[in-house]
């Protein structure tokens, strides 16, 4: 027994659902999904969660998750119900309900919130420059050490209770007894979806969108580890310095891309974006930019004189560590592995 | 004079000469007595055959036709014109079915088949050589129609009538003109309100000399046939005979009324019907209240009381989706805060009527569906009513919500005072709503001559198709008047009074009231009214002295016609 309950829908809408309560329950976006299949049926069956509010059931699904938008269900609904754009709303639903601190649900329906944080931290990171006197030397180390410490942070404050949250919800929470042996089978699956986004090879509409996603996520996390690890900005070793070079580089590449797509919204995929989505994309490309310009002012031997652009990429970092990572759509790569991760768990072991 | 016929054996381009040789058809009938002309044909009904027809009728002086071809339902009547188009009258044209009867029964038997076509052909012979010219009787038509009913189909028929330059009674039970639409305000597909149209249909017709409207009126009885109706109608106390020549019955439909406990109607509070909702959304102002609560959340239970089980109404009443879903809108748009949930069956808001839907839908409105086996359930909770249902649209999980009203969607049916329908010896359908001849080739006669039917007195309608129907019916009544005079089709009973021995067997069994008892002289015989007899044949059997006779189907026929086929 479950009770109607129609202000679940009218708050989908601000997390970015439009239009769905037009679905009048055809099933074409179903019939033409390249990934629904008999046992793991939508996008209609959570269009019509959302349409009645059974936030239960959708709170403990991991339905969402399988969806990669290619926007085919778009494309093909009679009654520009938008499911995909249904089910990208459900992934940010579901990131803000996984999140304890309630942040994300804040900045996903409140920009103003958002831009205010953005602000703040571009405040702190002034404030940090003035307390170091805005010595060049001194902005680097802790710049460094910040870069250390908010990822750790973030990992341990953050995604990992969310995470465990998550794994209660969509786990625990719908009766699934895993042994222990099978959380390792499983693993594998994490690892492959994390990284390549294979499903996503199955949407008819673009071929090369998964092989664009490895190679951002290889260029992403590999440059991370240069910076973090192999402390690219004051390294003197010419094979990791011509590594950042190139990861950097790939990473706003790839990025202009996205971007792109999202101004020409060609793609149902990228017609309608929300702010999520923009500082998303916009983001990952001025760290890509940033960072590699920052290597190329120390290379150049112009960073003392022109400070202000290690400042510009700090901001940008620091808004991308402490926001965009923990609480926007950054989260979605995590989540998604995660998701896929509990599915074939699920599949492996019985529900009660 | 020796009687000279023509046969015409049809191969439907194979449907009948794959399985009956028809040559040896044409063999087995060339020679015979009176056959002037046997001839095979690929399709009988082609514009070139019909037109060698003509000319072999001219050519060979013909004087009996014989087409051995498919049922006469098809083409008896085209080729009865063939013959009238060679001046030949049409009534010795003879139909003989060797498709239907023969080649498509016996197609495992080609032998067989044959033999069964030549049978069938010689005794449409038998029946040619006796066949006579026959002409239709010719009637007086008075040229008035008589409208029952001044609802919007009324209103809309009579009008109609009256540009025809026709004489309209208008007939009306209740004090004022309008019916069901004169209660209504906001129409769906109209800017106009129910009271508005009909206020502009009846200050239209006030205006006509040609038309007379009776209010407070009812028809107690009524006397003749087509063309020359005798009406008694009653007026409060007084009585008056109106003659008129056509009738056109739009009495109408009631609403449905639930059964105590119907979907918790009148045992749980704040369950109401469709058009008292209806009435409550377009009296409020501003809020919308019910037993001086304020109501937010409002129920629809569909299909109450149409699509019911077998033993109910099993019927779908047409109008209620889409009024629904229209005052559904109307609610939305005119109070605040009012939150809609459809329990359908399957909305069918067919045509143009789906942009409602769609508004509804884009408005917010919830929709849910069952099937029929598993209704929605209505039960108390805090005092207020829930709805409970097994959403077929999500998956059947079991979903219910609390809400301020239920409004019971009651369908049509039919009027429970059928006066009108008894009195005109109406057929009524499975439904218990008037019949019409053919739903879509004859939608608006009766079997009853001269009487015809509209509107939601046939079956539910919207106002629409209510006015379609009634503009259909008033062309319909005005081809029984238009032109002064009616022919009748002369294939009827006739008693010879000599052999009538006034037994009075054979009243009774009419079922159209065409024979009465007449003095002749001093002897009672049986008469026949022309006008109302439909040659069904029902009374030639009973008669111990043989004294009817159907006109073309006369004894005499079919004992040859038995003759021939044994």
């Amino acid at each position: 027994m479950a009770t109607i309950n129609p202000k679940f829908g009218k708050n989908l809408k601000k997390y970015g659902g439009v239009n769905f309560n037009a679905c009048y329950n055809c099933g074409n976006c179903t019939a033409v999904c390249s990934l629904a299949t008999q046992d793991v049926s939508f996008p209609r069956e959570l269009v019509r969660m959302s349409v009645v509010g059974l936030e239960d059931e959708i709170k403990t699904s991991l339905k969402p998750w399988e969806c990669y938008y290619c926007g085919e269900c778009s494309t093909h609904c009679p009654q520009d119900a938008n499911p995909g754009e249904l089910m990208m709303s459900l992934r940010r639903w579901l990131t803000a309900k996984y999140d304890w601190t309630g942040l994300s649900g804040l900045f996903y329906k409140y920009l103003p919130a958002f831009l205010t944080a953005l602000v703040l931290v571009f405040a702190g990171v002034l404030f940090f420059a003035n307390s170091v006197n805005w010595e060049l030397e001194r902005m680097l180390h802790y710049g460094h050490l910040f870069e250390m410490v908010a990822i750790a942070t973030v990992f341990v404050v953050i995604f990992i209770p969310n995470l465990l949250r998550m794994w209660y919800f969509t786990v625990i929470k719908t009766g699934t007894k895993a042994p222990l042996k099978n959380y390792f089978t499983a693993l594998g699956d994490l690892f492959v979806h994390m990284f390549t986004q294979k499903r996503a090879k199955d949407c008819e509409d673009n071929h090369f969108r998964w092989l664009e996603h490895l190679i951002l996520v290889i260029a992403y996390l590999s440059l991370l580890f240069t910076t973090v690890f192999l402390n690219w900005f004051g390294t003197e070793n010419l094979f990791v310095i011509i590594l950042g070079y190139l990861e950097s580089a790939f990473i706003f590449i790839i990025t202009v891309d996205f971007v792109k797509d999202r101004i020409q919204k060609k793609k149902a995929l990228s017609k309608k974006s929300q702010p999520s989505d923009w500082f998303f994309v916009i983001w990952l490309l001025l760290m890509g930019l940033t960072a590699f310009c920052v290597r190329l002012f120390i290379d150049l031997n112009i960073l003392e004189t022109n400070k202000w652009m290690y400042l510009f990429h700090l901001m940008v970092l620091a808004q991308w560590a402490l926001l965009i990572v923990p609480f926007g759509k950054w989260t979605h790569f995590l989540y998604r592995s995660f998701a896929m991760y509990f599915a074939k768990l699920k599949t492996l072991s019985t529900t009660k | 004079m020796e009687k000279r016929i023509g046969v015409y054996i049809c191969h439907c381009g194979g449907n009948i000469s794959d399985y009956v040789d028809v040559e040896k058809v044409r063999q087995s009938v060339e020679g015979d007595d009176n056959i002037v002309l046997a001839e095979t044909t690929m399709f009988a009904c082609s514009d070139a055959n019909q037109k060698d027809m003509v000319e072999d009728i001219k050519n060979h002086k013909l004087d009996g036709v014989i087409v051995a071809s498919c049922s006469p339902k098809l083409h008896l009547v085209t080729f009865r014109n063939v013959t009238e188009r060679a001046n030949l009258n049409k009534y010795t044209y003879v139909h003989a079915n060797i498709r239907e009867q023969s080649s498509w029964a016996h197609s495992d038997n080609k032998e067989g088949a044959t033999e069964k076509a030549i049978h069938l052909v010689k005794s449409a012979i038998a029946k040619a050589r006796h066949t006579e010219a026959l002409e239709p009787t010719k009637v007086k038509a008075e040229k008035a129609v008589a409208v029952i009913g001044a609802g919007i189909a009324g209103l809309k028929a009579a009008i109609s009538l009256s540009n025809k330059e026709t004489h309209v009674f208008l007939i009306e039970k209740e004090a004022a003109v309008g019916g069901w639409v004169a209660k209504w305000r906001d129409l769906s597909m109209s800017d106009e309100t129910g009271e508005a149209l009909i206020k502009r249909l009846y200050e239209d017709l006030k205006k006509r000399d040609n038309v007379t409207i009776f209010t407070n009126s009812e028809v107690v009885s009524n006397a003749g046939s087509i063309g020359n109706i005798t009406l008694k109608v009653k007026r409060k106390d007084e009585e008056f005979d109106i003659t008129v020549g056509s009738i056109l019955v739009a009495t109408g439909f009631e609403p449905y009324k639930p059964d105590e406990g119907e979907f918790g109607f009148s045992t749980v509070p704040n369950v109401i019907t469709l058009p008292e909702f209806k009435q409550l959304i377009d009296h409020e102002k501003d809020t919308l209240t019910y037993n001086g609560k304020k109501v937010r959340n409002v129920a629809y239970i569909y299909c109450v009381g149409s699509r019911q089980p077998e033993g109910g109404n099993t019927y779908c009443s047409r109008y209620c989706c889409t009024a629904t879903i229209h005052a559904a809108n109307e609610a939305r748009k005119k109070f605040k805060d009012i939150q809609n949930f459809h329990f359908t069956r399957g909305v069918r808001s067919y045509g143009k009527q789906e942009l409602l839907y769609a508004e509804s839908l884009q408005g917010g409105d919830i929709y849910l569906q069952s099937y029929e086996d598993h209704l929605p359930t209505v039960f108390v909770r805090n005092n207020k009513p829930v709805v409970r249902i097994n959403d077929i649209l999500t998956g059947g999980k079991e979903l219910e919500v609390e809400v301020d009203l239920v409004v019971l969607v009651t369908g049509m049916t039919p009027r429970s005072d059928n006066s009108v329908g008894t009195m005109f010896k109406l057929p009524k359908g499975r439904d218990k709503f008037f019949n019409e001849i053919h739903m879509k080739l004859r939608p608006v006669e009766t079997v009853i001559d001269g009487v015809t039917i509209a509107g939601a007195c046939q079956g539910p309608k919207t106002i629409i198709e209510t006015v379609n129907s009634a503009l259909s019916a008033a062309t319909k009544s005005y081809t029984n008047v238009s032109k002064g005079m009616l022919e009748t089709d002369p294939q009827i009973a006739e008693i010879d009074a000599k052999a009538c021995t006034g037994c009075e067997d054979c009243l009774p069994l009419c079922p159209f009231d065409a024979i009465s008892m007449k003095k002749d002289g001093e002897k009672p015989v049986a008469v026949i009214n022309g006008t109302l007899c439909k040659g069904c044949g029902m009374c030639t059997p009973v008669c111990p002295t043989d004294a009817i006779d159907l006109i073309a189907f006369s004894n005499v026929e079919i004992m040859g016609m038995i003759d021939a086929l044994i």
